[in-house]
């Protein structure tokens, strides 16, 4: 089943709109247990979510790293402790945000056990959206080991397709299971069929195309969380149509 | 096992999260206290196995709420030994992850359970937490005939068992500080960063802490009682080859082994001869002054330069890589508190250079007559470094003058020893090459 699924894009695309919608539209399917990730430092998934986080997965990194070495106390208990305290915990979802890279020192350790602490967490979902960045620098790390689906965001223009094409040429070579690959236009405009043609000619499937959408151009004007976007939001309505084709498409994989 | 408990009891359990939708109380975490204590008492002690409960219960608590909680469990057999202690009290942690709709996380005064309304609605109580903690000690250690449950969730009772608990977690760990090498039988071995230094082995005992710091040997238990074959693992440590430098037959076969065969033999405690590796993740470096015969270390956060005139970075770079290099060594700032500390090369009496504020971090562990012997980043250079231990009449200079009367010892001996490119598409290479020389200049050429 759909387990892992990676939100990608350049910055600006709006893929933590994608992320934050995905999220809502398939807490209500009925998916009950959810975990975010908030990956990219430079976006704030929680805030769209209407959340706020204390602290992230990085500063308790840089925490265990100046306290480490103690003796008859685990760092690793302490790290379990901490990223559950760290964690937003609401009735739809968890969240936790993975914050800055590491500093100067050797954090191989921590990261081993991070790794290993964030898997163990990760079973408790049923669905994990990952919000990354351009990058795809956690997915490299590892943070995450497999990845269902991988959606890359796009703006419509020829430049976005192109980097879409890096992003999936650079997933390729990653030392994780990427499932599938799928394109969502973001801000289309009446006509797209030249990108869509683009599209298909590196071979990135469409999932769907998000339409402009003056709802979401008036929440982030004056910084309200997009999860409270209204029913008649066009960007809503596409996005729960591409969460509704990944779960469904889930349900035909099914042996029967 | 279990047939009086209206919840599983399995491994299966091991690893879940009981969601805030899914919770009926916290007991412990970050908004109420938490604290949990194991102790070996005598047979006498305790007539049969009982379970004391003061406080609310599981089934009187309310919805969404955190209260305070204390854990004490005493053990008694004839066999058992206060050392033991640790080890069953980390055992709490996995035994209440057992249970179906609990979570356990963390030690000591710093826990955090969590009950599930599930859980709840099955009629759990705080008793079947205890007797299945009685059940568990006794079917998985033979040696404890009887246990003593105490459960609090009182907050006055909590918190005068906390105050006891911390003065004993104390006194434990004082007495886990003063364990030593031959103390245990295994060490373990860490190979987490061949993946930059393919032939790195770091071994790591009670007496020599992972070079960055991060492992010690009680992490190094911790992490293979999770995953025994993770990239930390066992090592028997063997027979002891040499007690001072710190050789041991079966570190040396594991070394050889992890290393695919790079590295033969290494001393846990010296940088001569056959020293550890170092991959690049050290938080110092030591480094070999041969003009005053003694050792110099630098940390990673010291900013300025070394009595050789280069800084940590390029130092760094001469060390990193998974090579054994005599006279370079990676190692952790803790190391230098251990009771072994360079023990093969006259520990602390060969330490000539620290910057300031590494001194000042680890001045508990400096021998006091030594501390002002040692010098810092005021002294500028080798010639200065050379008059201040002089003048401070430090251990080493008594080895200059030893020296002296030795035979001259070449200036460079190398079993291969290539020649930095000479142009013209050649190379020279020497073998067993012995070089008596007045003065060695090595200088930079001249770009064209």
């Amino acid at each position: 089943m759909v387990k892992m699924i990676a939100v990608s894009g350049k910055g600006g695309v709006g893929k933590t709109m994608v992320s934050c919608l995905l999220i809502k539209s398939l807490a209500e399917l009925g998916i009950e247990n959810i975990l975010a990730i908030d990956a990219d430092p430079d976006s704030n998934l929680a805030e769209s979510l209407g959340e706020r986080v204390e602290k992230t997965i990085g500063d308790i990194r840089e925490e265990i790293f100046n306290e480490k070495a103690q003796v008859g106390v685990s760092w690793r208990d302490v790290l379990e402790y901490r990223i559950m305290e760290t964690m937003v915990e609401t009735d739809k979802f968890d969240l936790i945000a993975m914050g800055r890279p590491e500093g100067p020192g050797c954090y191989c350790a921590i990261n081993h056990v991070l790794r290993e602490v964030i898997d163990i967490f990760a079973k408790n979902y049923d669905v994990v959206v990952i919000d990354t960045e351009a990058g795809l620098e956690h997915l490299s790390r590892r943070t995450t080991r497999n990845v269902d689906v991988l959606l890359i965001v796009t703006d419509a223009t020829k430049k976005g397709i192109t980097t879409c094409k890096r992003i999936m040429e650079l997933s390729k070579k990653l030392d994780i299971n990427i499932g599938k690959i799928y394109g969502i236009i973001n801000r289309a405009s009446e006509d797209i069929r030249e990108i869509i043609n683009s599209a298909n000619e590196i071979g990135l499937e469409i999932i769907g195309i998000i339409p402009e959408d003056e709802y979401v151009r008036e929440y982030d004007l004056h910084g309200k969380p997009l999860v409270e976007l209204p029913k008649d939001s066009k960007a809503w309505v596409s996005v729960r149509e591409i969460a509704e084709k990944i779960i469904g498409e889930d349900k035909r994989d099914e042996p029967t | 096992m279990f047939e009086n408990i209206p919840v599983d009891v399995g491994m299966i359990y091991e690893g879940e999260r009981i969601r805030k939708h899914a919770m009926h109380a916290d007991l412990g975490g970050p908004k109420a206290i938490g604290v949990e204590l194991l102790r070996v008492v005598p047979m006498e002690k305790i007539e049969k196995d009982e379970v004391i409960i003061k406080g609310k219960d599981i089934q009187e608590m309310g919805e969404g709420k955190a209260y305070p909680f204390g854990m004490f469990i005493e053990v008694a057999g004839e066999k058992l030994e206060e050392d033991l202690e640790g080890i069953f009290e980390r055992k709490i942690h996995y035994f209440l992850n057992y249970i179906q709709g609990f979570m356990h996380l963390n030690s000591r005064d710093t826990i955090w359970c969590r009950v599930s309304k599930e859980a709840k609605k099955k009629g759990l109580t705080l008793k079947h937490i205890a007797e299945i903690l009685i059940t568990f000690y006794k079917t998985e250690f033979e040696v404890i005939k009887k246990v003593r449950v105490t459960l609090l969730t009182d907050e006055e009772e909590v918190k005068k068992f906390i105050e006891k608990a911390r003065a004993i977690y104390e006194k434990r760990d004082a007495r886990s500080r003063k364990l030593r090498d031959e103390d245990v039988d295994i060490f373990y071995a860490c190979i987490l960063c061949q993946s930059f230094a393919p032939q790195h082995v770091c071994i790591i005992s009670p007496n020599r802490i992972s070079l960055c710091g991060s492992i010690s040997w009680f992490e190094g238990r911790a992490a293979v009682k999770i995953d025994p074959h993770g990239p930390i693992f066992e090592v028997k440590k063997g027979e002891l080859l040499d007690e001072e430098k710190g050789e041991y037959s079966g570190v040396n076969e594991a070394v050889k082994k992890a290393s695919n065969g790079a590295i033969e033999r290494i001393y846990m405690h010296s940088m001569f001869g056959y020293p550890h590796t170092s991959c690049g993740c050290f938080e110092a470096i030591a480094f070999y002054i041969p003009e005053v015969d003694g050792i110099g270390i630098v940390h990673r956060n010291f900013k300025g330069l070394t009595p050789f005139g280069l800084p940590f970075s390029t130092l760094a770079s001469q060390t990193g890589g998974g090579i054994q290099q005599e006279g370079f060594l990676g190692i952790a700032i803790e190391y230098l508190r251990s009771s072994k500390f360079f023990q093969g090369d006259g520990g602390w009496e060969r330490i000539v250079w620290l910057p300031k504020e590494l001194k000042e971090r680890v001045k508990d562990a400096i021998p006091q007559e030594l501390y002002d012997k040692i010098a810092t980043e005021e002294i500028g250079d080798i010639e200065e470094l050379k008059n201040f231990l002089r003048e401070k009449q430090h251990p080493v200079v008594r080895r200059w003058v030893e020296k002296k009367e030795e035979k001259e010892e070449p200036a460079i001996v190398a079993e291969e020893l290539e020649l930095p490119a000479i142009g013209g598409g050649i190379k020279i290479i020497l073998k067993n090459a012995k070089i008596y020389a007045e003065t060695v200049i090595i200088k930079k050429t001249e770009k064209k």
